[in-house]
Order: C-alpha cells, then structure tokens, then sequence
C-alpha cells in the first residue's frame, strides 16, 4: 500500500507538471489554433534565467515573479513579431517558425550558460526527512507545493475564461477570429495576451520541474520529454479544454508512474515510446480527445 | 544540378523585353546543361583528391543531402511536415551498425537492408497521416523522433543501449574490387556517398517530374481537388512518407559507415531532425538541388559558428536564418534564386511532337 501510494505521489507530481504546460499548450491552441512546438523552450530559457538569478543570491521566491514576466513578455513578443506575420500565409509556416524558436532558444541558452548540468535550489525543503507521512507513504512538501500551485493555476484559468471579460474575448476569438474582430475585439491583441500567458504558465512549470523531477538537474534537454508528455496529455484531453488537460495530465503523469513501478516485465523506461503511442491512437480514434469540441471543415 | 534551367517556365515570352527564352532541348539548353554537368564533375572530382578532413566534411554534405532529400519527398512535395526524421536516420545507422557487427554482413550489402527496414518503418509511421494532417501529424513525428533514442537503449544488448556502438575499422575495409586499400577508407566512403547521393537525386527528379510527382504536388497544395481528380490520396501518402524513410534510412547508413561507431544521445535526436528540417527550408522545399544547398548550411554554418563561441551558436544562428529565410524567401535559396534567374532567362517545355494521326489540341 505505502509503495502503491508514493508512486501514485510522484505520479501526482509529474502530472502536475504535463498539467501546467499541457494548459500552456492549450491556451495558445485555444486562440490560435496552432501547437507551439516552443512551449518547452520557453520555459527552459526562463528556467536558466531563473537558475542565474538564483546563483546571484536571490532567493528563489523572489526569483519566480520577475521570470514568470519575462515569460509572458517572451511569448507576447513571439506572437507578434514571429508568429504573426506568417499566421495568415499556412499552418505548416507558422510550425517552422516555431521550430525555428525551439532551435533557437535551446542553442542560446547552451550559448550563454554552457551545456553543463545545472544544479537547481530547492524550493521548499526537500531532503530526506521533510515529509508527511500518509498511511505509511511519504508525501515530500515540495510535492504538495507542486499540487497547489497546479491547482491554482487551474483555478486561476477557469475563472479568467468564465468570469472575465478577457477570457470571453479569448474564447471568441478561439471560436470565430472573423465573427469576434466584427464584434469589435481586438483579435490581435488577444492572441498576443494567450501567447505570453501561455509561456507565462510555462514559466512557472520550469522552476517547478526541475527540482521535482530526477536527477533534479538542469540541462538544455531537460524540457524534450516534458513537452512530449504534456502534448499527449493535451490531446488526450483536447486540445481546447481546460478540463481535459488536467486529466490528460494526471492520467499521463500517475499511468507513467505505475507502468514505470509495477509493469517491470517490459524492462527499462518505455515512457516516452507510450506517449507516442498515446498520441497516434488518440489522434487515430477521437482526435478531438476526451473533452475537446469538434471541429468542423467546409469543403 | 543547376536549378534555373530545369524550373518550369512560369510567363509566357512576352513580346517586350521579356525575359530570354530558352527552350527545352534546344541547342542553348543542352550546352547550359553540358556546362553544369561538367562543373559538378569537377566540383567532384576536386573533392576526390582534398585532405581528409576536408573530404570528411564534403562526405559529411553529401550524406545529408541525401537525407535532406529524402525529408523532401515527404515534407516538401507531399507537404508531411516531418520533424522526427532523425529516427530514420538512426533507424538507417542502426541496421547498418548492428548488421555489421552482430551478423558481419559486408557494410555494401547493409544499404539496401537499411532501405527496406527504414521503408517498412516509414510505410507504419505514414499510417497516421491517413487520418491525421498538418500540426497533428508533425506532432506525430515529433514524438517518434524523441522517443527513437528511448527505443534504442532498450534494445541494448542489440545496439550497445547508452555506451553507443563502435564498428570496428577492420569491419569497413573497402571491397577489393573498389581498388582502395583499409587506409584509404575515407576516399572509398567519400565515393561512395557522392554516387549514392547522384542516384538518388537522379531517382528523385524522376519521381517529382513524373506523374507520382505531380500528384504529390497536387494533393500538398489542395487535398479536396486532388482526390476529386482522381488521385488515390491514402495511398499516395503513405507510399511518400515510406519512401521518404527510405532515402533517409540510406543516409543514416552512409552515415555510420562514415562515422564508425553510433550514438543515439549523440546523432540522433530530435535536434538532428529539426536541424534536417532547417536544411532542407533553408535549402528550398520542394526543389530539386535546395538539398544539396541545405545540406551545405548544416554540416558548414556548425563549423564556421564553432568559432564565434561554444558549440550552440549555430543553433542560434540557424533559428535566426531559418526565420529571416520563412520571412524573406519562403521558397528557400534555391527556390528564390530560381525566381530571380527567372526574371532573365525562362526554359520553356518543348514543343511535344504532334501524334500521328490525331489532332493536337
């Protein structure tokens, strides 16, 4: 029972983190109609700066605000200068761009930080003996606070899509950019908000992530598997729906966790062979994912 | 091997200072291709006698021109954007290395092994492309390409799993035949990758002029109209995306003849497919010789950039090309070289020869 539920912990963990950038994905797809291949890429460059500002001496709280800004200026700025320009040209255009920003971003931060591994700070304490016990489990703090600030994030992007103003322009721009720019929205303007909110989630998920994840180092690979997981959770669970990426997330993160734990017979780590998998028969059977709205094509 | 002339002609000779005419076949155009085909020769044999480490670079272009044009079948004329064809360059590599090492097959023999594993492959990977288009599919073959390096440490004790796998140089001897003795390898490598890389642009500017080439065009630029011209669309895609492995598997082999020993951490992972990519937009999609220019920009703006800082300026540098190039020449080099060329001079089809005994229409 004890091993059952610290892998169902660390399943949560990982989840929590396919979950952030899985909303990451799904708040571009929502406006834009577009995956940004780049999502991880952002993330990871906010990441290092977060790591830099930390070897300057800054605490790693006070470091979280500053970088999640810079996400969102990051990803407002891709949105207008990169992404734009070639949005009305074809879908396969605006993959290359972004592809050119994954490259990029990658090689720069290798460029200014070098391609050693990094040690992140811990967030929260995290040694061996801080922890709850939970029926024999051990429920590590830095766990929880990964739960609470998914949490919150999912909160906080319910409330903007069904509350707010914003989150009503953004939603009638995802459904009709045409009908929404008749209606007096600022359509442009709106994809660039989803833009830099959406690199901004990913901000948050990258500080997160590496202090939760092992080895617990930082490296210019360290967002390849995390995007992989968190697209097929987002198809999973549609790419439009708030709803479906926190499923998608969680059931990638905690069904990892248990085909890692118990299927041992299979030998060795076949994570992200499953993800393949997972996408192409999502895509096969119900490309819409479990909670996504379907979409129609006029021919 | 030089585009301008082999472009079809777009505008129609004008009567004003239009652009110079030249017709296909005609006396003109023969003596422009004569001139190109020696210039290639000379740029090959020129090749043939460099130091080795400037071999080992043209070898190095010439291998991922021809992966480039494999990526080409797919992406640039089927318009399949492939960002994992990484995997197929490994997958290609692999069979060699494995072949070689495990089951000491002669390293020749390994080429077409690696085409027929890389084409099986590439016939399952193109399945999904039936139902799944555009963003979907690229995502498709993003995660087959980060999940190839997963795939090859299973198999470990198949491929060496993390420590890579070394070919012994006795194991790449030269055959007799070939006249190159075990110390003139990378010589007998170099030939090899430059006729290897002839024929298969040959077999590609077959394929593309062809009927099968302008039904890939024809489903890439409008599906619906496609189909309802009468072209099988299924099964154009997926024999495309099987073929397109199937060249790029032949690179990868070529590749681990060339390279010795293979690493999948190292040469094969989704950075390698997305430099392929890079390449091949750089070079020019769905043009016959942007390849070989691509392949030029990946193994050379590396080494010119390793000298500005550490190894991942050229990945920097190669995102901001890439970009300058979608916005500035969508076509790529090639592709906006040829555009330019064509405000000069135009190659007209020629004149087809009137059938007995119908009337031309």
């Amino acid at each position: 029972m004890d091993i059952f539920l610290s892998r169902l912990f660390s399943g949560m963990t990982a989840g929590s983190i396919y979950v952030l950038i899985a909303l990451a994905l799904v708040v571009v797809f929502r406006s834009s109609s577009t995956i940004n291949f780049a999502q991880g890429e952002f993330a990871l460059f906010t990441t290092y700066v977060a790591w830099w500002l930390t070897e300057r001496g800054l605490n790693i709280w006070v470091a979280i605000p500053p970088i999640i800004v810079l996400g969102f200026v990051m990803g407002a700025l891709a949105e207008r200068f990169l992404i734009r320009p070639v949005r009305k040209r074809d879908e396969t255009a605006i993959l290359i761009v972004a592809l050119g920003l994954f490259t990029g971003l990658n090689g720069l931060d290798g460029w200014i930080w070098g391609s050693d591994e990094k040690v992140f700070p811990a967030m929260f304490p995290s040694g061996e003996d801080d922890y709850v016990s939970v029926l024999g489990a051990r429920l590590h703090y830095d766990s929880i606070l990964v739960w609470i600030f998914a949490a919150a994030v999912v909160i906080g992007l319910t409330v903007l899509f069904k509350r707010t103003s914003l989150g009503l322009e953004m939603r009638a721009v995802a459904t009709n950019p045409e009908s929404a720019a008749l209606c007096g929205i600022k359509v442009g303007r709106i994809l660039t908000i989803s833009w830099g909110l959406s690199a901004a989630i990913g901000s948050l998920a990258g500080v997160m992530l590496v202090p939760t994840i092992p080895p617990g180092q930082l490296n210019l690979a360290s967002m390849f598997q995390v995007l992989i997981f968190a697209s097929a959770a987002a198809l999973l669970g549609g790419l439009d729906s708030v709803k479906g990426a926190v499923v998608g997330g969680m059931v990638m993160g905690i069904g990892l966790a248990m085909i890692n734990g118990y299927a041992t017979f299979i030998g060795g780590s076949f994570s992200l062979t499953f993800a393949l998998i997972l996408i192409v028969v999502v895509l096969v059977v119900r490309p819409t994912g479990l909670y996504g709205t379907r979409r129609l094509e006029r021919v | 091997m030089l585009e301008p002339k082999t472009t079809p002609a777009q505008a129609p000779a004008s009567t004003k200072r239009g652009p110079r005419v030249i017709r296909r076949g005609g006396r003109e155009h023969t003596v422009l291709l004569g001139i190109g085909a020696v210039l290639a020769v000379l740029v090959i044999l020129w090749g043939g006698q460099l130091d080795p480490f400037n071999q080992g670079q043209l070898t190095r272009v010439a291998i991922f021109a021809i992966a480039i044009v494999g990526l080409n079948i797919a992406t640039g004329y089927i318009g399949l954007l492939s960002v994992g064809h990484s995997a197929f360059f490994g997958l290609g590599a692999y069979t060699t290395g494995v072949l070689v090492v495990k089951y000491e097959w002669d390293p020749l023999m390994t080429i077409p092994a690696a085409l027929v594993v890389c084409l099986v492959v590439g016939l399952l990977v193109g399945l999904p492309a039936l139902r799944i288009r555009g963003l979907y599919l690229a995502m498709v073959t993003l995660a087959f390409g980060v999940a190839f390096p997963e795939i090859v440490a299973h198999f470990d004790d198949l491929t060496g799993g993390a420590e890579g796998m070394t070919i012994r140089r006795q194991q790449l001897r030269p055959p007799e035949w070939s006249g190159f003795t075990l110390g003139e390898r990378s010589q007998w490598v170099y030939w090899l990758c430059v006729v290897v890389l002839l024929i298969v642009m040959w077999i590609a500017h077959n394929m593309v002029r062809g009927r099968y080439g302008m039904a890939m065009i024809a489903v890439r630029e409008n599906e619906i109209a496609a189909a309802s011209s009468g072209i099988n669309i299924a099964v154009m895609k997926v024999t495309a995306f099987g073929v397109s492995g199937a060249v790029t598997g032949v690179a990868g082999s070529l590749f681990a003849m060339y390279i010795g020993s293979l690493f999948a951490e190292g040469s094969f992972t989704l950075l390698a497919g997305i430099t392929l990519l890079i390449g091949l937009v750089i070079g020019g999609e769905a043009t016959r010789s942007g390849p070989l220019v691509g392949a030029l920009a990946v193994v050379f703006v590396p080494y010119y950039a390793a000298e500005l800082g550490q190894g991942q300026v050229a990945a920097v540098l190669f995102a901001v090309v890439l970009i300058f190039v979608i916005f500035v020449a969508p076509a790529g080099i090639v592709g906006g070289i040829a555009k330019a060329v064509r405000k000069v001079v135009v190659v007209t089809p020629r004149i087809p020869r009137k059938p007995e005994g119908t009337q031309q229409s």
